[in-house]
Parts: C-alpha cells; structure tokens; sequence
C-alpha cells in the first residue's frame, strides 16, 4: 500500500471529510434556489455584483461559474487550510504520527504524499461543486451556449471545457493554500492552530491586496491571482494574467512545501 | 570504600560486552537537550541477540526521550543510535526494519478497526498477509475484537494492540515502553509471558518499565537510568550486588550512626527501618563493636545485610546519585 492510497483511505474514513464535500454540493443548489426565489433579481454589476450572477437565470451553466465566484475567496481557502493543516499537526495532535513515523519510512515521502491527498480532497471538492452546479443549474435553467464576458457565444461542449479549465486553474491555486497551511502544520501539534494561523494569511493577504497603498504588493500574493480564471471566459483567452498567476501559485506552492520538508525533516515528534 | 562499592563503576559493562554474541542495539554518547534540559546525558547501552533487556528508572530520567532517538522520532544533540549495521539518525528506514515497538501509549487511528489499522502500519515494512494479522491479533488476546474499531478499545487492549504491531513483520529488536500499563493481572502476566517468549526465540527484547519485579521476572540484563544518564547495567543476576554491608542493631541507633560514620563514612551508613546498614566488610565488625562500646552504644545485634532485590538496588542507586549531586 503506497503513502498516497493510504493517506487517501485515511480522509475517505473521516466524517469531516463528507461535512467538506456535502457543503459543496450543496452550494450550487442554494445559490439557484436563492436565484430563483429572489424578487429583487440578481445583483447589479453597477453596484459591484459579479457578472456571471446575471446570466444564471439565462443558463444553468453559469451556476458553475458563479458558484466558484463565490467561493474562491473564503469557503475553498478554508477547506485547503484544513487539508494542508491535518497532514502534520492533524496527526500529530492525535499522537498518530508518531506511530507512523516509527516505521521506515522516510520522512519526505510522508510529507509528499500527504501534501498530494491533500490536494486531491480539494480536487474531488471542486468536481463535486461543478457536477452540483451542473445538475442545479441544468435542472431548474437547462444547459444552454455560454455568452463569455467579451461576449462571444460558445457551445455547450467548449462551455463545459472552459469550466473545467477555470476549476482547474482555481485547484492550482488551493494548492499553494495547502502549501501554507502545511507549513504552519509543521510548527505546531494543534492542527487548529495552523487552519487559524494560514487562515489569518490568507484573509492578510486579501486585505493588502485591497488596499491601494499596498499596490506594490499584489503581484506576489498569490490571493490577488485567485479571480485569473474568469480570463478564460474570453475570445481570445487573455493568457497572461492566467501565467503570473500559475507562476504565483507554483512559486507560493513550491516555496511553502519546501519550507514545511525543511522544518518537518529535522523536527522532534514530542507528540 | 564508597567507591569500592559503587555498583555503576563495577557494573556498567563496556560497549562489546556481548562477548561472541552480536550487538543488536547500542548507543555512542547519545545525548539529548531540550533548551537548557539535558534529557539524556553521554547514554552508553549495549543489548545483545537474545537479550530481555530492562531499561529502568524514575520518571523524568530520560527513558522515553532514548527511545524517541532509537526510533529516530527525535534527533539527538549528539551521538548517535546503532541497530545492527546500521545508524540512527543517519540510515534510520533501514535500521527501523529491523525494528518493532512503541514508545509512551501505541496510538492508533481510532475510527478505524484493529485489522485495519494493523494491515496499514504493518504493510509500511512490507507485505503482511492477513494470516499474520490473525497471528498477531491472537498472540496478544485480541482475535475475538480485530473487528472492532479502535476508538472502542480500552487502555490496556491499545497496549496489546501495540505489542501486536511491534511483532507484525518479525523484527529482530522490539522495543516495548511500559508494556504492561494499564493491564490487569491477568493481562500483566501474559504480556511478561509473551516477552520471555520472544526471548526464547531469540528476539532480543528492550523493555522500558519502572515495575522494577518485572525487569526482575523477565530480563537477563538491564541498565538503571537517573536524570538522563546510566547508573548502572549489566546482568541482571549482577545488579544484586554481592552484599558487603552488615546490619547493625543498638539501643541507640542515632549515636551508633555518628560513631560508625566517623569509622566508615557517613554516607556509608543508612537506615533499614530499625537496623543501620553499614557498607562494610566483615572484617570491619569487631571494630565496628568495639567503638560502639567504647562509647556506651548497647550492640544488640549486628548480621550480614541479606542480598538486595533489583528495588533496593536502584533506590540505592538513585538515592546515591542525589547525594553526590547534593554534595
């Protein structure tokens, strides 16, 4: 049994694991159902609303789109925070890494693995959302062409592939929250420490990037890149925010998993 | 004569004590700080195949913290672990195949059953066929509850649980802290039984207890630790040193202990509940008698001290130790 297949069947056994994926299944009903019944109809892109809201009640599609709109910013950091956070001071906190590290494995394969079934927690999470989104939306407005935000219509078949490549883009991005909190994880025993500590970094980090006296700073926080994806829902795709913000994340990524082997290959397991 | 009669001089065994037996777990000046806390100090063990080695002492001296670095769980300040050929922290994975055991409480995924749990840290060293499971789960008396998730299991069934683990690839060393917390009786003599067991087999044993008879019941040799160094090891037949001390009874003990720690040495002279234990040859006693006497001490009685059980030995020991660190 690998690391990989084992971590997995650790997560597929956690009541939690289903609390995650159920609120994001669910998500997509609400946000058609909220669509439906609202009399004062969407929100006014005027007043800052999200375009894609506007045209949910044209096409089921967009409940995919304007589900990860949604979450983006809050629910899906928060679900990659707890991921990254139970990978070291989860178990540690359950005194189970211990057991684990008495056997022979090496640390950095425990590190890689856990890191990887991290990410696949959010990768299902985002599958769940989008055939949630698809079923809400297709059953209530029907799955009808996609108007794109340069306002070129697209057939169903390249509208379900250019969601696919913005859930994609935006797993890309959790993967550099899951980075962070599993390096907090690697600091503390207390897996709600470090949920709370990459949590705090995340919404920092938000609040920088909307200050214009922090503008020297937006380009490297990787919160700032996490809206890139809508440029796939133009003709011709806009391609260069989405690279600065796959360089982002993968640096970000890259950087934090390498801080969390540094500190998790030489730490003292006291728990 | 004090020094004459320290059992961690006489005792402590050098590194290649095994003779023409092979040395399955040593440890090179293992030393341990925690900020300012010295944990484990310059630890020098040997455990030979075969062994049942007992690792005894206090609580505070530094046993769980050596078993953390043999298992490479924590990284020592200096020195170093050897299991076989191979050393810890260095080549750890392949020493700790070698390897079975726990360290403080065997912690388990609780959500999950015991086979479950046991097939997946067991196969981290390998294939393990359900047979084995069985085996294991059998071995320590949990066949009827390899079903049941873990979450349900007490203390004591956690305990037996581990030692299951500890023997599912067939390590040559297990190394077991305080296997028997939590057991009753019955389960207490089972787990003694299933580690001599292991020693018949030629499983070389490292048992951490403070139940000092049961370091007495099972091993061949132990070492004796106090504030994260070594006070004593060796056979565990050797620990009960040849006694050269004699009992001494008089119609006042507290003048009898003045004048015969002006004869000996102070700290050489103790108290037994009513008798005075002299750390003394019997050539010394018709001496010891006559200045008594010479001081108006009633003799009442003086005998040889009988040999001491492995307790004695290590509250001497340690005792002796907080003296010299108070002197």
């Amino acid at each position: 049994m690998s690391h990989i297949s084992r971590e997995f069947v650790k997560i597929l056994l956690q009541k939690r694991t289903y609390f995650g994926w159920a609120g994001l299944f669910l998500v997509p009903f609400l946000i058609t159902v909220a669509m439906r019944l609202s009399s004062g109809g969407p929100p006014d892109p005027e007043q800052g609303g999200p375009q894609f809201f506007n045209f949910i009640e044209s096409n089921g599609l967009y409940v995919a789109v304007a589900s990860l709109f949604a979450l983006v910013t809050f629910l899906l950091p928060l679900l990659a925070s707890m991921s990254g956070s139970q990978t070291i001071a989860g178990e540690a906190e359950n005194g189970t890494l211990r057991t684990v590290l008495m056997q022979p494995v090496r640390r950095g394969s425990v590190l890689l693995a856990k890191w990887m079934v991290a990410n696949l927690y959010i990768a299902i999470g985002l599958v769940i959302l989008a055939v949630g989104s698809l079923i809400a939306g297709g059953a209530i407005y029907g799955l009808k062409p996609m108007i794109l935000l340069s306002g070129q219509a697209v057939g169903v078949g390249e509208s379900i592939w250019l969601i696919f490549l913005a859930y994609l883009f935006v797993l890309v991005g959790m993967a550099a929250v899951v980075s962070l909190a599993m390096a907090f994880s690697t600091l503390t025993n207390s897996g709600l420490t470090a949920v709370a500590a990459a949590l705090v970094l995340v919404i920092i980090m938000l609040i920088l990037g909307s200050l214009s006296v922090f503008d020297f700073l937006r380009p490297y926080l990787f919160t700032t890149h996490f809206d890139a994806w809508m440029n796939f829902f133009r003709q011709p795709v806009v391609w260069a925010p989405i690279r600065d913000a796959l360089i982002n994340f993968a640096v970000w990524s890259v950087g934090m998993t390498g801080i969390a082997w540094l500190i998790f290959r030489r730490k003292d397991i006291l728990s | 004569m004090h020094s004459e009669t320290q059992p961690s001089a006489s005792l402590s065994p050098p590194l290649d004590s095994c003779s023409d037996q092979t040395v399955v777990l040593s440890t090179h000046g293992l030393t341990k700080d925690f900020k300012k806390l010295r944990a484990v100090d310059r630890l020098d063990l040997s455990v030979c195949r075969g062994d049942v080695f007992g690792f005894l002492g206090p609580n505070g001296a530094g046993k769980t913290t050596t078993i953390r670095l043999i298992f490479g769980l924590t990284y020592p300040t200096s020195g170093y672990v050897q299991i076989l050929d191979h050393l810890v922290p260095h080549d750890r994975q392949e020493a700790l195949r070698h390897v079975g055991g726990f360290v403080d409480d065997p912690i388990f995924y609780g959500n999950m059953t015991a086979r479950r749990n046991l097939r997946m840290f067991g196969r981290m060293n390998g294939e393990v066929p359900e047979e084995r499971i069985t085996q294991v789960l059998d071995m320590v008396g949990l066949s009827e509850r390899g079903q049941s998730k873990v979450g349900s299991y007490s203390h004591g069934m956690r305990q037996r649980l581990g030692i299951a683990l500890a023997l599912i690839h067939r390590p040559e060393l297990v190394i077991l802290d305080e296997p028997t917390s939590g057991l009753d009786p019955q389960g207490m003599k089972d787990v003694r039984e299933l580690v001599r067991e292991l020693g018949r087999q030629g499983t070389t044993v490292f048992l951490s207890s403070h139940l000092l008879h049961e370091v007495e019941l099972v091993c061949n040799r132990a070492a004796i630790m106090r504030k994260g160094r070594v006070v004593a090891q060796g056979p565990v037949s050797q620990l009960h040193p040849a006694s050269n001390a004699v009992k001494v009874l008089t119609g006042d003990q507290k003048r009898a202990r003045e004048v015969l720690g002006r004869l000996v040495a102070p700290s050489a002279v103790r108290e037994d509940e009513e008798y005075l234990v002299v750390e003394a040859g019997e050539d010394l006693v018709p001496e010891m008698v006559r200045r008594l006497v010479a001081d108006q001490v009633d003799v009442l009685a003086v005998v040889p001290a009988i040999e001491q059980g492995l307790e004695d030995m290590f509250l001497e020991l340690t005792a002796r130790e907080a003296e010299g660190e108070r002197a």
